[in-house]
């Protein structure tokens, strides 16, 4: 009954198109607009990699019920995951009342539980962690007919993804005011095309409270994006705790825009409960003057603050004592350093520094090398794997530790050439992936693709993946989800669904595009419209969220 | 010992320069507030201050005295506000704490006591309160904190002050309170502080309108003018005609008469009214999408057809329906830029208007008249955009409210001729005019031209306005905030407080620093300072300079 098939949707298409009929029928709605939408797509984000549906539409009972079949483990983040979706589902009051609800309870509705078996209840959250799952919803044969809703996952982390999905199917029906399920049956199954889907934040130009990085987390899971790359500290703001070094975070903006490690753990705790990697950088050497306003010393002068002092020792006692304290805040395998837009003057213009390389036979670019690899070498010790920024691939690739991953931002075509050398790789291609780039549209970041110019399959799989980077100077607070959103949602599919799936019709993947930022605004994220040539622009005058 | 006193900064600009210079030497980091200021805002409307530092208790409990202090109005605020001060993780250990448990905090616990146990919120409900916080004297075991206030409500804004007191600091890691003993009497200086949202425009989902009325709680706005319709869409569920909502846009973008009430209970529990309106006989087309017979005819389209009973049969009946959700006791008629063209354009009115002997504007006038007629009889006071008032002044129901927005003067005519009204100047109080910065909107005052105290006390105050052409879910926030908290204190403050020289260096730094806590709140509060409204930051750069 049930069939496997990365493209559902032609054997499906005539009853599709009978639902649709009916729907227009039932629905006078639309004002200046038919308020259907073409049933002929699928209204889930990103998509599945395998999916089948049919044309029955089910009722959910608001009291769903949860058990979970599995060994080992608490389950705690699933129950947690379970509560936190019940609330997004059922978000609207029900039309029944209560007193007919207590009467008959079950039979009411068509699915009053979900169940989830998992294999692992281990909750440890690594690269590459299982986040694959089936979810049926369907029907068994008995007496009577009773539907069942299962999510069979590997991990919790699985069973995560599983539970975003149902709550994507799941819809509120404003005619019988209940949370409804159309083109039931369901039969999906799913995984990531990539293991690292990524989305920066950058603390350092403007500081995000607590709760705003939360909700940005949050957002993320919405789109099964799985990682935070938070690029914490920059020349303009040092604003994290180092206990050992007390004195860092005076280059903080204020005395309230720090983070404590309480804090930083609490970011790194509430992404894991999502199945969220949280990625930290310290870059070095370049970027890190803000280091100085605690300890002048990792300047080359007092005039000339960038980049980090290389002669010194201090200066990879600091950033080793740095490493030191995260580690325990940062369990994630993936660590990044930087090494971006290293500019040497200062260590020319500096006498002490400049002595220091003559002494040592070294012209500003083998310092630079120097310091990457020392820094490199510091991770290491720390049980880190590094990530670098592409530059330091660009200027000395033989000499980078081999487990390094190199991270794209510069342009095209640096993905097969690491790769090519056997190096592990990010896609974060600046002209496309970098949100801050606000003349992008969502099409030219849905195209993009991580594996363009790698034909060989063995090289393809050093691809880790990709990220979008919200680079911070011209957001805050107020408006870093619009800039996000939904344009990371764009590059979220790109990396979650498989490349047959993702769907060439521009018009199609725009309709399902706009219902998915229209779903975000549901829940509470300040997704944009999707159609304005330039990001995050206002609306253009009044209109349906769904064609905006 | 407690000195009342408008001004208390002079006595205590040794202490606090004290404070200043050792808060200097704790920290290097780059801004430090000016600390002769007092950063609660709106301003209270007396305050003494002193020069201690206390720690309060994360696990800060709750002592309720009074026959209102039951309320669980007051309980659910207590719950909410203890998340809003004790959001960072406190620093001192469990272990720590629970060898000395109570020792080691200044304050512990939070003494309410609410004098009346009634929760009825009407317009003029008592906000007033008292708020003392001062250290373990030595006679009691505990230092404390303690709110008075005569309703639930004025507790809540007690709660709210408090709340502004606390800081986490990083330096400590707790939440401490500055300049104590603190001794603060306020009471607000106009019963209506209201922000409009135009839910036709643009659909608004449940949770961001819910964001919106917690945000207004934090600048003590406590009226949420709700236009719920428009002549783009008509999103609300209206029983008894169903097919009014078929003027939403899509069958999602729509409010269920449960998501009405649970957005009017929301409000309650933040001691905030909701006030709707159906603005008739003008920016009502998408009405007709369900019912086409209100339109004159079916190519023109508004206002609502002047000549039939069934308008007025429905208007009626949606008010019936609606006045179970809105138990506020002002209704808002709308009114406003009635365009009769398509009356004196469609012949089955114009004959109309000839058989009554009327002119499309006396046609207007009836049409007010009667609506206003349907609110009264449904026990509602009627308010109305102040182009009936600018029309037919005379023909009003005396206990109509004027809403001013055209311009400057019109609310000291109104008082004049004895009306009620409302000040919302669109020139400075439209939050869809990007272009009025936040200096312009604080120093907008409602009072203006109006010298008589007995005509002054005809104002209720005042109201900023979203209107919801250019603004959806994604930036409703930024748009309204931070401007919607000027005229907030303008509302909330006493007049010498908000009306002085200097703004630049008196109240922009609370300003910026109001525009932080609502950051911190998860407010997506615009940068203070630029130009135009909702403009990103220029460029990196700290939340307090921007």
């Amino acid at each position: 009954m049930l069939h496997l098939c990365g493209k559902p949707h032609f054997r499906y298409s005539c009853l599709m198109f009978l639902v649709w009929v009916f729907q227009l029928v039932g629905l006078n709605s639309g004002f200046g607009l038919d308020s259907g939408l073409n049933q002929s797509l699928t209204y889930i984000w990103p998509l599945p990699c395998e999916h089948t549906s049919g044309n029955e539409t089910l009722t959910v009972n608001p009291a769903l019920s949860l058990s979970i079949i599995g060994h080992g483990g608490s389950f705690r983040i699933l129950r947690e995951g379970f509560r936190r979706y019940k609330r997004i589902i059922f978000k609207f009051s029900s039309g029944i009342s209560v007193s007919r609800n207590s009467r008959r309870i079950r039979s009411l509705y068509d699915i009053s539980a979900l169940r989830i078996i998992v294999k692992s209840g281990s909750d440890e959250l690594k690269l590459g962690v299982d986040e694959s799952y089936t979810l049926f919803v369907d029907k068994t044969e008995g007496k009577s007919i009773v539907w069942e809703t299962i999510i069979e996952a590997s991990t919790i982390y699985g069973a995560l993804r599983g539970l975003e999905t149902f709550s994507q199917l799941c819809a509120f029906d404003y005619t019988t005011k209940s949370v409804q399920i159309s083109r039931a049956p369901w039969y999906i199954k799913d995984k990531p095309r990539f293991a690292y889907r990524g989305l920066l934040l950058d603390t350092s130009r403007h500081h995000f409270p607590v709760d705003a990085i939360k909700s940005i987390i949050e957002s993320m899971s919405y789109a099964k994006l799985n990682v935070l790359h938070w690029h914490i500290i920059d020349t303009d703001a040092f604003p994290l705790e180092v206990p050992a070094y007390p004195k860092l975070w005076n280059g903080a903006y204020s005395k309230w825009e720090r983070y404590t490690i309480e804090d930083a753990s609490r970011i790194v705790r509430f992404a894991k409960t999502r199945g969220i990697h949280v990625m930290a950088e310290v870059d070095v050497p370049g970027h890190a003057e803000s280091w100085g306003a605690g300890y002048p010393d990792l300047w080359p002068n007092a005039t000339c603050r960038e980049p980090l002092d290389v002669t010194k020792n201090f200066t990879f006692d600091l950033i080793s004592g740095i490493l030191s304290e995260i580690r325990e805040i940062f369990p994630f395998e993936l660590f990044h350093l930087g090494g971006d837009e290293v500019n040497t003057d200062c260590w020319n213009e500096t006498r002490h520094v400049k002595q220091w390389l003559d002494k040592n036979k070294m012209k500003p670019k083998d310092a630079y090398r120097y310091f990457v690899l020392k820094a490199q070498e510091i991770a290491i010790s720390k049980n880190w794997t590094p990530v670098n920024w592409e530059e330091t691939f660009n200027a000395f690739a033989k000499n980078l530790n081999p487990r390094t991953v190199v991270h794209n931002w510069l342009g095209p075509g640096v993905c097969p050439k690491a790769v090519a050398k056997g190096f592990k790789c990010i896609f974060s291609n600046q002209n496309v992936w970098y949100l801050d780039h606000l003349d992008v549209s969502w099409d030219e970041v849905y195209y993009a693709e991580p594996l363009e110019g790698i034909g060989n399959a063995s090289k393809q799989e050093l691809v880790i993946g990709g990220e979008v980077c919200m680079w911070g100077e011209t957001v805050d607070t107020s408006n870093v989800q619009q800039t996000i959103w939904p344009r990371a949602a764009a590059a979220a599919e790109r990396l979650w669904s498989t490349e047959e799936a993702l769907s060439a019709d521009n018009n199609s993947v725009l309709q399902r595009l706009q219902y998915f930022r229209c779903l975000l605004n549901r829940r509470g994220v300040q997704a944009a419209p999707v159609t304005n040539y330039y990001a995050r622009n206002p609306p253009s005058g009044s209109g349906s969220c769904y064609w905006q | 010992m407690l000195l009342f006193s408008l001004k208390p900064h002079c006595k205590l600009i040794f202490l606090v320069l004290l404070l200043w210079v050792s808060l200097l030497v704790d920290s290097n980091s780059g801004v430090e507030l000016d600390e002769s200021l007092t950063y609660i805002w709106p301003l209270p409307s007396e305050f003494t201050s002193g020069n201690q530092t206390l720690t309060v208790d994360p696990a800060l409990s709750l002592f309720v005295s009074g026959k209102g202090g039951y309320s669980n109005i007051l309980k659910e605020g207590f719950e909410r506000y203890k998340k809003i001060i004790f959001k960072h993780a406190s620093g001192i250990s469990l272990f720590q704490k629970l060898r000395g448990i109570r020792s080691v905090y200044d304050i512990s616990e939070l003494r309410i006591i609410v004098n009346s146990d009634s929760e009825e919120l009407q317009l003029g409900v008592d906000e007033s309160y008292a708020l003392f916080v001062a250290k373990n004297d030595g006679k009691s075991i505990i230092g404390e904190a303690t709110i008075e206030a005569n309703t639930v409500y004025g507790a809540l804004r007690g709660l709210e002050t408090f709340s502004q007191m606390c800081a986490f600091d990083y330096e400590t890691k707790s939440v401490q309170i500055y300049k104590a003993p603190w001794y603060i009497k306020d009471n607000p200086r106009f019963a209506f502080r209201g922000l409009m949202l135009d839910t036709s425009r643009h659909y608004f989902p449940i949770d961001v309108i819910k964001q919106i009325i917690e945000s207004m709680s934090y600048a003590k706005l406590n009226v949420l003018h709700w236009h719920i319709i428009d002549e783009e869409s008509f999103p609300l569920e209206v029983p008894s005609y169903p097919k009014l909502w078929n003027g939403a846009y899509t069958k999602w973008e729509r409010y269920t008469v449960e998501d009405a009430s649970e957005i009017v209970s929301f409000a309650k529990m933040r001691g905030i009214h909701v006030m709707a309106e159906v603005d008739v006989p003008g920016h009502a087309e998408s009405w007709g999408a369900g019912y086409p017979d209100v339109w004159p005819s079916s190519s023109c389209r508004e206002p609502l057809d002047v000549s039939k009973n069934f308008t007025f049969e429905l208007i009626s009946g949606i008010l019936s329906d609606i006045r179970k959700i809105f138990p506020f006791e002002l209704f808002h008629l709308g009114g406003d830029e009635v365009h009769t063209d398509c009356w004196t354009s469609t012949p089955h009115i114009k004959q109309w208007l000839n058989d009554h002997n009327m002119t499309a504007k006396d046609a207007y006038q009836y049409f007010v008249l009667k609506a206003q007629e349907i609110a009264v009889s449904k026990d509602w006071t009627p308010v109305n955009w102040e182009e009936t008032f600018n029309s037919f002044p005379s023909k009003l129901n005396p206990r109509t409210v004027v809403h001013n927005w055209l311009g400057p003067g019109v609310c000291p005519k109104a008082v004049a001729k004895g009306f009620k009204c409302i000040f919302s100047n669109q020139g400075v109080w439209y939050l869809d005019h990007l272009d009025v910065p936040w200096n312009q909107v604080y120093s907008a005052e409602p009072l203006e031209g109006i010298n008589n105290v007995s005509e002054q006390n005809l104002v209720l105050g005042g109201e900023v306005c979203m209107w919801g052409e250019t603004v959806d879910a994604s930036n409703v926030q930024q748009t309204i905030w931070p401007r919607a908290a000027a005229a907030a204190e303008r509302l909330w403050s006493k007049r010498e407080a908000v009306s002085v020289r200097n703004i630049t260096s008196t109240i922009l730094p609370r300003y910026h620093y109001f525009r932080c806590l609502l950051n911190r709140r998860g407010v997506q509060a615009a940068p203070a300072t630029n130009f135009y409204a909702r403009q990103p930051p220029t460029g990196a750069g700290s939340c307090y300079e921007q």
